[in-house]
């Protein structure tokens, strides 16, 4: 047998990995083969020195750095969340911030209170509509004073609201659509709501 | 209260019933009686993870992964009674997890970063030049090598261990470690000869 084949069992024979057998044929085959005795003598030599190596100690820095970041995480993770909401505002009002912002938030709440809520307003059309052919008046409205500017508000009652209607007067097909001012006046006196409407009955 | 505990714990480890009781009291929420479980497994861990990997930043962010995984499967572990085998496999995931990541930038040459008693800095030179050499020599094998090698050789788990570990049957890794033996033993003696 060639010295090679023993390498890799001369390797488990250095190391203890072979069963009692073969490890009997590897000592009778190293008794009379010096270059499997170098072979083995520079094994152990290696493996002395990778255990000499594993055996130094490290510094224990790295083992207090590796606990302290471990620890910090698992308290971090343990801290409820509300918890560090909480004191982060308390902080937060403690450092004289809070009282400023919490003034700004009242005031932006009032005005968004006191904000008239307006529907969706079409700007007025310039150009001249495609007209149907006759006009249709709208039913609910009551008559009014041609001229705008004269014309009283007629005030109808709609379930808690005043509604204005001012209405412009009436089109002819030549005529570029005015739009209808609607003023509604709900039971908060604060609250006023106006709406434009581009054509009459909308 | 902190120190009490761990004061109490001391010597607890040693003992299955010991361990047992260490690792419920960390189930329980007690952060004193996982630090003793730390301090217990850290070697292990973390040279582990510097063999494997040879740059201590990274054996110490694997560390602290294996660690956490520990915390959060304290009930597992208690139940299968082998910590050291639970932790060897997760410390060599990790490490493969870290090499996948940043195959090409391990720094074996770090690995020299030991407390070193040698006070003659021509000793300490060529102290450092040997574990610089070792930690080169496993670096040259494969991954499936240096894992055997590391768990077997250096750490001194069993082969039975050691395929328990991996995963993989016992003749496999037999042959994995005989091969990494002829290779650190050929790198090894090229490099002093050379040398000298």
């Amino acid at each position: 047998m060639n010295c090679r084949d023993w390498e890799e069992r001369l390797a488990l024979y250095q190391g203890g990995d072979l069963p009692r057998h073969e490890a009997v044929q590897v000592e009778r085959h190293l008794a009379d083969c010096l270059g499997c005795q170098l072979f083995h003598s520079g094994l152990k030599e290696a493996q002395e020195l990778l255990q000499e190596l594993h055996r130094e100690p490290l510094a224990p820095a790295h083992f207090a750095a590796v606990r302290a970041r471990v620890l910090s995480e698992l308290e971090r993770e343990r801290r409820p969340a509300g918890q560090t909401i909480t004191s982060g505002l308390l902080a937060f009002w403690r450092s004289g911030w809070g009282l400023g912002f919490a003034e700004v938030a009242a005031a932006l709440l009032v005005m968004l209170v006191a904000r008239p809520v307006l529907p969706p307003v079409r700007q007025p059309s310039k150009q001249v509509p495609a007209v149907s052919g006759k006009a249709v008046a709208p039913a609910v409205l009551p008559p009014v004073s041609p001229n705008p500017n004269e014309a009283s508000p007629v005030r109808a009652g709609t379930q808690g609201a005043h509604v204005t209607r001012r209405i412009r007067p009436r089109q002819t097909h030549a005529q570029s659509p005015e739009p209808v001012l609607i003023k509604m006046v709900p039971d908060n006196p604060d609250v006023v709501i106006y709406w434009i409407a581009d054509t009459r009955g909308d | 209260m902190r120190t009490l505990t761990l004061l109490a714990t001391v010597g607890l480890l040693d003992s299955p019933e010991g361990r047992s009781t260490v690792i419920q009291a960390a189930q329980a929420g007690d952060l004193a009686a996982f630090e003793q479980l730390m301090r217990q497994y850290e070697r292990m861990v973390l040279v582990t993870a510097l063999r494997l990997l040879g740059s201590v930043e990274d054996a110490q962010d694997v560390s602290q992964d294996v660690f956490l995984k520990l915390y959060r499967n304290l009930g597992k572990v208690d139940s299968s009674g082998a910590v050291s085998g639970w932790l060897y496999r997760v410390t060599v995931n990790a490490c493969h997890d870290v090499r996948r990541r940043r195959p090409a930038s391990v720094p074996m040459e770090e690995a020299g970063e030991v407390a070193s008693g040698a006070a003659d800095p021509q000793q300490q030179t060529a102290a450092e030049e040997r574990r610089r050499v070792l930690q080169l020599s496993l670096r040259l094998l494969s991954e499936k090598e240096r894992d055997a090698l590391v768990l077997r050789d250096m750490e001194g788990l069993s082969t039975e261990e050691v395929a328990r570990v991996l995963g993989s049957s016992e003749a496999t890794v037999r042959s994995q470690i005989s091969k990494a033996r002829v290779k650190v033993k050929g790198f090894v003696e090229r490099y002093f000869r050379r040398r000298v």
